[in-house]
């Protein structure tokens, strides 16, 4: 590990000072640490040095190296190494580790690397009888953020389909990770993606491929309940039963209007726009509730149990 | 591949430096705070960073780290004194576990004024892309607060399947969010066992005035659910709008046509799958399973009476 070690701190501080795009060969001759190695073994070492690099975080580019592009180089521009400093206090950053040991993400608590690049914090275990797990799969969500934030287009297999995305936002919320964003094909129209669904998402190479609408939020391509996204557009009546009416009234959004029965029991009107949505939902009060109005709805949740109208 | 350890150690190497670069005078017991470094590792770090440097090698070239008294010292490696950029998968957790705090209402301003530096770092022209909520039903600060201090409590609980609420008294040890929903992990005294409740199911919950000892406790890492023996299991088939079902819930695979899959689907209680089957309606199939078809029998006429329809005829089951 020592001589590894030894190496990448060598050949970066070669190409963080070199100015210029340099070449593999000049590389190996140049750089302390490749020097001995004959042809197979120094394309291998060079190989695995480059995907270390990556690994780290450090953008590592191909360049020709004069305007004929015969030959090319490689380049680590000083200025994409560098973390733009966030300026975090001392406090913030404690505060940050702490979250970070807090909440995992698919299973597994991050590491503190990220806290060492903004200028490390005393590590300490957290002590709060609090833990949270935001689910997915943690290279598929680097991938998709990646992209996120610089601006490229995402291509993956969605529902049997190969799509090219322009990933707007990420969401993480009822415990699922959404990408948004428009196909590139259609950029009128914004569409929702499961990231769990997504497969084989890869990042396109150009990055500031596309511009968001001014004024774009994530937050408001998923709405907080399952029933109020969707393409319709009702307005349903229910009642809830005494006993399960606490239940209900946790699970309503701030668009429902709620109304005390005498029994102790609900009445709510809420804005539906996923009808199998919130059908499905108001199931699972068993007959413990009932769609009151409007009469199509009753009849969609009738005919899901086999009922003729 | 190189290993984990290679990276982590090199990441580490190239964010001491910039620090120790920007404060000069940095002690020893400073830096090793800061980093996670023990004394005897941050010493054999900077003689590895000693032999390195430009090309030429020679002294004039080589980087300077030594530790003088209790000073860390680094001279000669001004190309190393900015810090490494954040690879997207550190930016996204970083910035995701504080805004998942934040969005439970359990954290300190300090965070909030992290997560808005790094959010402005991060994604300068679109701090709206990212959005990660966990919102947090009520008592679960309740829960916690009686986790942190040893509080026994006493909850009205709804199960998940008979929907009968019982009362129980508990020793919350921890309470966790995992895919959209908030539980509490416990020991719970009524049944002489650790239990996993979810925190939307629960009514109430009061302190009971009784203390326990806390600690040791680590929370569980995720809610899966295992079949066990006295499970209730079917075969169902699943039509095209029914296959998410494979995705939500922890079934076996039997056969997958294409246009249909056939999973066994287990459950502690047979009404939990009676539920999921009149959700699903005509796409899905009750294939096998006696239990299931009782309980998908008596809950179906029991809603259908609710409605004043008499159950007709029974297209599954």
């Amino acid at each position: 590990m020592q001589r590894v070690i030894e190496r990448i701190l060598n050949l970066l501080a070669f190409l963080l000072t070199a100015q210029r795009p340099v070449t593999a060969d000049e590389i190996r001759m140049t750089v302390a640490g490749y020097d001995q190695a004959s042809d197979e073994a120094w394309r291998r070492m060079f190989e695995r040095d480059k995907d270390l690099l990556r690994r780290l975080g450090i953008p590592l580019e191909l360049r020709p190296t004069d305007a004929w592009e015969v030959e090319h180089g490689y380049v680590v521009e000083p200025s994409d190494y560098a973390l733009p400093d966030p300026g975090l206090s001392d406090e913030e950053r404690a505060a940050l580790w702490l979250a970070a040991q807090v909440v995992r993400i698919g299973g597994q608590a991050s590491g503190p690397d990220a806290l060492f690049k903004l200028g490390g914090a005393p590590v300490t275990a957290s002590g709060e009888p609090l833990a949270a797990d935001l689910g997915a799969d943690q290279e598929a969500l680097g991938v998709a953020f990646g992209a996120v934030a610089d601006r490229r287009h995402l291509a993956f297999r969605y529902r049997d389909r190969p799509r090219v995305v322009a990933p707007y936002g990420l969401v993480h919320r009822r415990g699922h990770w959404y990408l948004v964003g428009p196909e590139a094909a259609r950029p009128d129209e914004i569409k929702v993606f499961r990231l769990d669904r997504a497969a084989d998402l890869t990042a396109g190479d150009g990055a500031g491929v596309f511009e968001r609408p001014a004024g774009f939020r994530a937050s408001d391509t998923i709405p907080k309940a399952p029933w109020e996204a969707g393409q319709e557009d009702l307005e349903a009546r229910v009642v809830f039963d005494p006993e399960i009416a606490w239940w209900a009234r946790r699970q309503l959004g701030a668009g429902s209007t709620i109304t005390e029965r005498p029994d102790g029991g609900i009445e709510v009107v809420t804005p539906v726009a996923s009808p199998d949505a919130f059908i499905g939902w108001v199931l699972g009060f068993d007959d413990a509730a009932e769609i009151v109005a409007p009469p199509e709805l009753r009849e969609r949740l009738l005919a899901l149990l086999g009922e003729a109208p | 591949m190189t290993s984990p350890k290679t990276a982590h150690r090199l990441t580490r190497i190239l964010s001491m430096l910039p620090w120790v670069i920007a404060n000069p005078g940095a002690t020893v017991h400073e830096v090793c705070d800061r980093f996670g470094y023990t004394p005897r590792e941050l010493a054999a770090d900077l003689d590895l960073v000693f032999v390195c440097g430009l090309p030429g090698y020679g002294p004039g070239d080589l980087m300077v780290a030594y530790i003088e008294e209790d000073e860390v010292v680094v001279e000669m490696a001004d190309y190393f004194s900015a810090p490494l950029r954040l690879s997207p998968p550190e930016a996204l957790s970083l910035l995701a576990s504080g805004m998942a705090l934040l969005s439970a209402g359990e954290a300190s301003e300090a965070l909030q004024r992290a997560v808005d530096k790094l959010q402005a770092v991060v994604l300068p022209d679109a701090p709206e892309a990212l959005v990660v909520d966990l919102s947090e039903p009520d008592l679960v600060a309740e829960l916690k607060g009686a986790a942190a201090r040893g509080e026994v409590m006493h909850i009205s609980h709804m199960s998940m399947a008979s929907g009968v609420v019982t009362e129980r008294d508990i020793e919350p040890w921890s309470v966790f969010s995992t895919l959209g929903n908030w539980y509490v992990s416990a020991y719970c005294r009524s049944a002489g066992g650790e239990r996993v409740f979810r925190i939307d199911r629960i009514r109430a919950a009061a302190p009971t005035g009784e203390t326990f000892r806390t600690g040791g406790h680590a929370p569980p890492p995720v809610v899966a659910y295992s079949p066990g023996e006295d499970d209730a299991r079917a075969v169902i088939r699943l039509e095209g709008p029914a296959r998410w079902v494979a995705d939500y819930y922890p079934v076996e695979v039997l056969e997958d046509t294409g246009d249909t899959l056939t999973v066994r689907f287990s459950a502690a209680d047979p009404l939990v799958t009676a539920r999921l089957l009149l959700r699903l309606g005509a796409a899905a199939e009750l294939l096998e399973g006696d239990e299931v078809a009782v309980a998908h029998h008596r809950l179906r006429a029991r809603i259908l009476a609710r409605y004043g329809t008499r159950p007709g005829r029974e297209r599954t089951g």
